[in-house]
């Protein structure tokens, strides 16, 4: 689902990573980890086509990145759903509003955006709170309504990127509750963190970047 | 469809929400068309009033003085076959005496000191109106007189002259103009948009990141200029209605020999002002939206 192979980036001279090759399977839950600053963002970017590779290639859910012209990127976005650190909620608008817009750009008719955002915002236990704006949401409510966003349109990736890095200890365990049940229904979930107790004792495969590479292979 | 209604729907949420800004916009965009309009509508009037003057203009063909009646005939058979020539009238030796005795009024006594009459007979000719061009008449004069028959062409050269530079300045005046304003409503529409768009910053660098097409991003911004354009033609329109309706009661009152010359504007002439006011913000929105990098 995920394909990187001998993948090579730098920032002007500032080498990212370098010949970095690994593979995420349909259907699987994987973690990135590592220290801050060492690329795990960038190699997000690099999956949705918010960065392009310098050297190597990438196959995201069967589109090839280095092929993609503009025009096609919004469509491969659409297969992609993205959980941001810093949320990207529009606080102008209401939960609902939030969620709806991932459906609006699909052209879909309104009363199906209104089924499927509610049953969604059900799904993340935020129904109650969908006429509420953003800002009156606690962190961890918030960090749902980004996840609901993101699956909205139910893509075939899900990507994440310090998902609890602002949450407290039961709200993580919350929010990872909750992508294990999305990955149970089939989503492929990449999860880029730095917090270990967010991937300790799931059994799923934990790369670990440093040094622009892929250190180590482990099971968390 | 419902793409475009969303987008309508949330360009009209932002006209709301910036009413002010677009208010002052749309009064901007207004008063450059009501600008042009009217030097357009002042051209039009004086461009009728040139029109009619030169249909009264025309060249003289004075005849030598030994030509026969049919060397006469013959040449003004010569003269209603020229394709540029609209009227030929032949004034006899007779009849231009009469003329003159009649603009002379009591000074025509001074006629009665001849013996014989010394006016020549001659062909008044009138051109066809698109070759009142100083330069094009002065061309035709010549090929008149090197004409056998011909003693003399004469024609208000000066006054042809002043009437076409003035035709001319005009003319050049509105598309100066017209280019001026065309490019300042850009620019204010551009500025406008400009304003919006970086306001909407996160959520189209957001909309961007869930798969939307550039299509759906720009597409309220459009909107919103085309509304923003048309409202100001409107405006426009009806201030141009309002004033040319007081200046046709106005004038025949203040200048009663001038009416005849103000022409009335067609509907098409109002509807022009809104199509020109989105057309110009259209333009400005577009560019003011301008590239969209994924």
């Amino acid at each position: 689902m995920i394909q990187f192979s001998d993948v090579t980036k730098y920032y002007d001279d500032d080498l990212v990573l370098k010949d970095l090759t690994f593979t995420v399977g349909k259907g699987e839950l994987a973690f990135l980890t590592g220290p801050s600053g060492v690329g795990k963002t960038t190699l997000l970017k690099l999956i949705y086509a918010a960065e392009l590779p310098d050297e190597g290639n990438i196959v995201v859910a069967g589109w090839d990145i280095r092929k993609l012209k503009q025009n096609t990127i919004p469509y491969l976005r659409r297969h992609v759903g993205i959980v941001f650190q810093d949320f990207r909620l529009l606080f102008n608008k209401t939960v609902f509003d939030n969620v709806a817009l991932a459906l609006r750009i699909h052209d879909m008719h309104p009363k199906e955006i209104r089924e499927d955002v509610l049953e969604i915002l059900k799904e993340v236990r935020l129904k109650h709170k969908a006429h509420i704006y953003p800002q009156h949401l606690s962190g961890g409510e918030q960090q749902r309504v980004v996840i609901a966003r993101a699956m909205v349109s139910k893509p075939t990736v899900l990507l994440a990127d310090e998902p609890t890095g602002n949450l407290d200890a039961d709200t993580s365990l919350a929010i990872t509750n909750l992508f294990r049940e999305i990955n149970a229904r089939g989503t492929t979930v990449l999860i880029a963190t730095h917090s270990k107790s967010l991937y300790q004792g799931t059994g799923r495969r934990v790369f670990h970047l440093r040094d622009s590479n892929i250190e180590k292979e482990t099971v968390g | 469809m419902r793409i475009f209604l969303y987008s309508l729907q949330t360009a009209l949420k932002s006209i709301w929400h910036e009413k002010w800004i677009n208010l002052l916009t749309v009064l901007s965009i207004s008063i450059g068309l009501l600008i042009l309009s009217s030097f357009i509508v002042i051209t039009l009037n004086m461009d009728s009033v040139l029109q009619r003057w030169s249909k009264s203009f025309g060249l003289v063909a004075y005849l030598d003085e030994d030509l026969t009646k049919e060397a006469e005939s013959t040449l003004e058979e010569l003269l209603r076959q020229d394709e540029d020539i609209l009227e030929v009238r032949y004034i006899s030796k007779d009849r231009a005496a009469q003329e003159i005795q009649a603009i002379l009024g009591d000074d025509a006594r001074i006629l009665e000191d001849f013996r014989e009459n010394p006016l020549p007979s001659s062909f008044e000719l009138r051109l066809k109106t698109e070759l009142l061009d100083p330069e094009l008449v002065r061309k035709k004069a010549e090929a008149i007189q090197e004409m056998s028959g011909i003693e003399e062409v004469q024609y208000g050269e000066k006054w042809l002259s002043s009437l076409s530079t003035i035709a001319q300045m005009m003319k050049m005046g509105t598309v100066f103009l017209g280019c001026a304003i065309f490019t300042a409503i850009i620019f204010i529409t551009y500025s406008t948009i400009k304003i919006f768009f970086y306001r909407r910053k996160d959520e189209i660098e957001t909309l961007k990141l869930l798969g939307a097409t550039k299509s759906f991003i720009r597409l309220p911004f459009l909107l919103e200029g085309l509304f923003i354009g048309t409202t100001g033609g409107l405006i426009s329109a009806f201030a141009l209605f309002g004033l040319y309706s007081v200046v046709l009661v106005k004038i025949p009152e203040l200048l009663p020999s001038v009416t005849i010359l103000i022409l009335s504007l067609p509907l098409e002439a109002y509807i022009s002002v809104p199509l020109a006011g989105a057309l110009m913000s259209f333009t400005g929105s577009f560019f003011a939206v301008g590239k969209i990098r994924y």
